[in-house]
């Protein structure tokens, strides 16, 4: 036990968990506890309550919604990674799964608990950034949708209010193709360098593309020299070579322990690459 | 508002089929209860911020790293540790397996690598090497390299396949 002394509340509403928020400024919520806990261990984090969501209803949900898949905040990474439904409508989602951490992290990880912490090398970020999805906040206010643009606003820093609750993600299925790519020292560590790319193909011509990178930099980021790159070119090895070396150029990669940002840099155009070459596969 | 945050509170986990309920401070961890609560010291805890997977335990049935856990978040489930595996000094088909494999030197990791396995298992009998692979990469082992942990559950795997035959040929036999 390492942790400092903090107050503990599982509510069973809502309502009842923003209560909660609203009025202690230092209260956070606890989802699955996979990152919060680390952080509370090492006492990076000392809320004064945490508000469990595990008994909130209505958060558990994957649902096929007119041309997005909505997913409730407290679905496991497991259970997304599991859903016929993710793998028929937004595949992306399906591969991006296998990458975060752990199964025994998986499954006790939710889906809302690292969207909201907007870790810069998190999966879904840069997964939700790139297919341009919609959060879906709740505060005592009322509700509030807020597109993924306008959402992840800077290192582990989301545009949400502090006693706002995340409570569902839309991820639009209008996409034709999908491919997400990582690199780490080892399966399941943290990432060097996430990309993820989508793009509506028509006559073998790419009609729209978004394209994110996650992890190289300080927040996950669009790469939106390439998007222009690749909207009216066609998804070809071609398009990938050209795409990889303006996103060598134009994305701007830390540095730390791990990787010089010259290492990363050259890492991102390499992902790119390959991501460019699996939309040109349909995969 | 119904329930007001606190500083300690009542927690009630079933551990391997036996409820234990204690008063424990909010921030104690899932991995603690299990040792110093309820007095079952098979868990180890190493790193204690979820890298290692020394302390991973069953929860619903489901792998998790009981030091990412608090006992609070854990009331009211279901919980099985290294103990529920065999009664007495018997050993079960994985534990025979990782003995005779030497999936262990120190020993010090193996309760996290059998839960581990011992979940992988009940999901899929037949695992591939690949699945095993995957699944042992959440724990980290300093003595053995990990060949003879893979090996080791590959073993349990191949056995428990036949053990299910085995079993199906009896009820066979009853009908």
């Amino acid at each position: 036990m390492k942790a400092a002394k903090f107050k503990y509340v599982a509510p069973r509403s809502l309502e009842e968990a923003l209560g909660h928020l609203g009025s202690d400024p230092d209260a956070k919520v606890l989802s699955g506890g996979q990152s919060l806990m680390p952080l509370l261990a090492m006492r990076l984090a000392a809320p004064s309550v945490l508000v469990d969501l595990q008994h909130v209803p209505g958060l558990n949900a994957i649902e096929d919604i007119d041309n997005a898949v909505r997913i409730g905040a407290r679905v496991t990474h497991r259970a997304v990674e599991h859903s016929e439904l993710v793998a028929r409508r937004v595949p992306i989602l399906s591969l991006a799964a296998r990458h975060i951490a752990h199964p025994q992290i998986r499954s006790r990880g939710t889906f809302g608990g690292s969207t909201a912490h907007a870790d810069p090398s998190g999966e879904w970020p840069t997964v939700l950034l790139a297919v341009g999805a919609t959060m879906h906040l709740q505060g005592a206010a009322g509700r509030r949708d807020v597109h993924a643009d306008d959402f992840f606003v800077g290192p582990f820093t989301s545009s949400m209010e502090p006693a706002e609750i995340l409570t569902q993600v839309s991820v639009p299925a209008t996409w034709d193709r999908w491919s997400f790519q990582e690199a780490a020292v080892k399966a399941g560590d943290y990432g060097l360098a996430l990309v993820a790319a989508v793009a509506s193909v028509e006559n073998d011509t790419i009609t729209d593309a978004r394209v994110s990178v996650g992890a190289a930099v300080g927040s996950v980021t669009r790469l939106r020299e390439v998007e222009q790159l690749l909207i009216g070119a066609a998804p070809d090895l071609n398009t990938a070579e050209r795409a990889a070396r303006v996103a060598t150029d134009s994305v701007k990669p830390i540095s730390d322990i791990h990787g010089s940002s010259d290492y990363r840099r050259n890492l991102v155009g390499s992902l790119v690459k390959r991501a460019i070459v699996e939309l040109k596969n349909g995969a | 508002m119904s329930a007001t945050p606190q500083e300690r509170l009542e927690v009630s986990i079933s551990i391997n089929g036996r409820r234990y309920k204690a008063p424990v401070e909010a921030r104690k961890t899932l991995a603690d209860f299990i040792r110093e609560d309820a007095h079952l010291t098979g868990t180890k805890l190493g790193c204690e911020h979820g890298v290692c997977g020394s302390c991973t335990v069953l929860i619903d049935d489901a792998p998790a790293r009981s030091c990412l856990t608090l006992a609070a978040q854990a009331d009211g489930h279901r919980v099985r540790t290294v103990e529920s595996l065999t009664e007495g000094q018997e050993l079960n088909g994985l534990q025979r397996a990782f003995r005779e494999q030497h999936g262990l030197q120190c020993g010090f990791c193996t309760a996290g690598f059998l839960m581990t396995a011992t979940a992988l298992l009940e999901e899929n009998p037949t695992p591939t090497r690949d699945d095993i692979v995957e699944t042992v990469s959440g724990s980290l082992c300093r003595c053995t390299g990990y060949q003879t942990i893979i090996a080791a559950i590959e073993q349990a795997a191949a056995e428990g396949a036949a053990d299910t035959q085995k079993h199906d040929e009896q009820e066979g036999d009853v009908l």
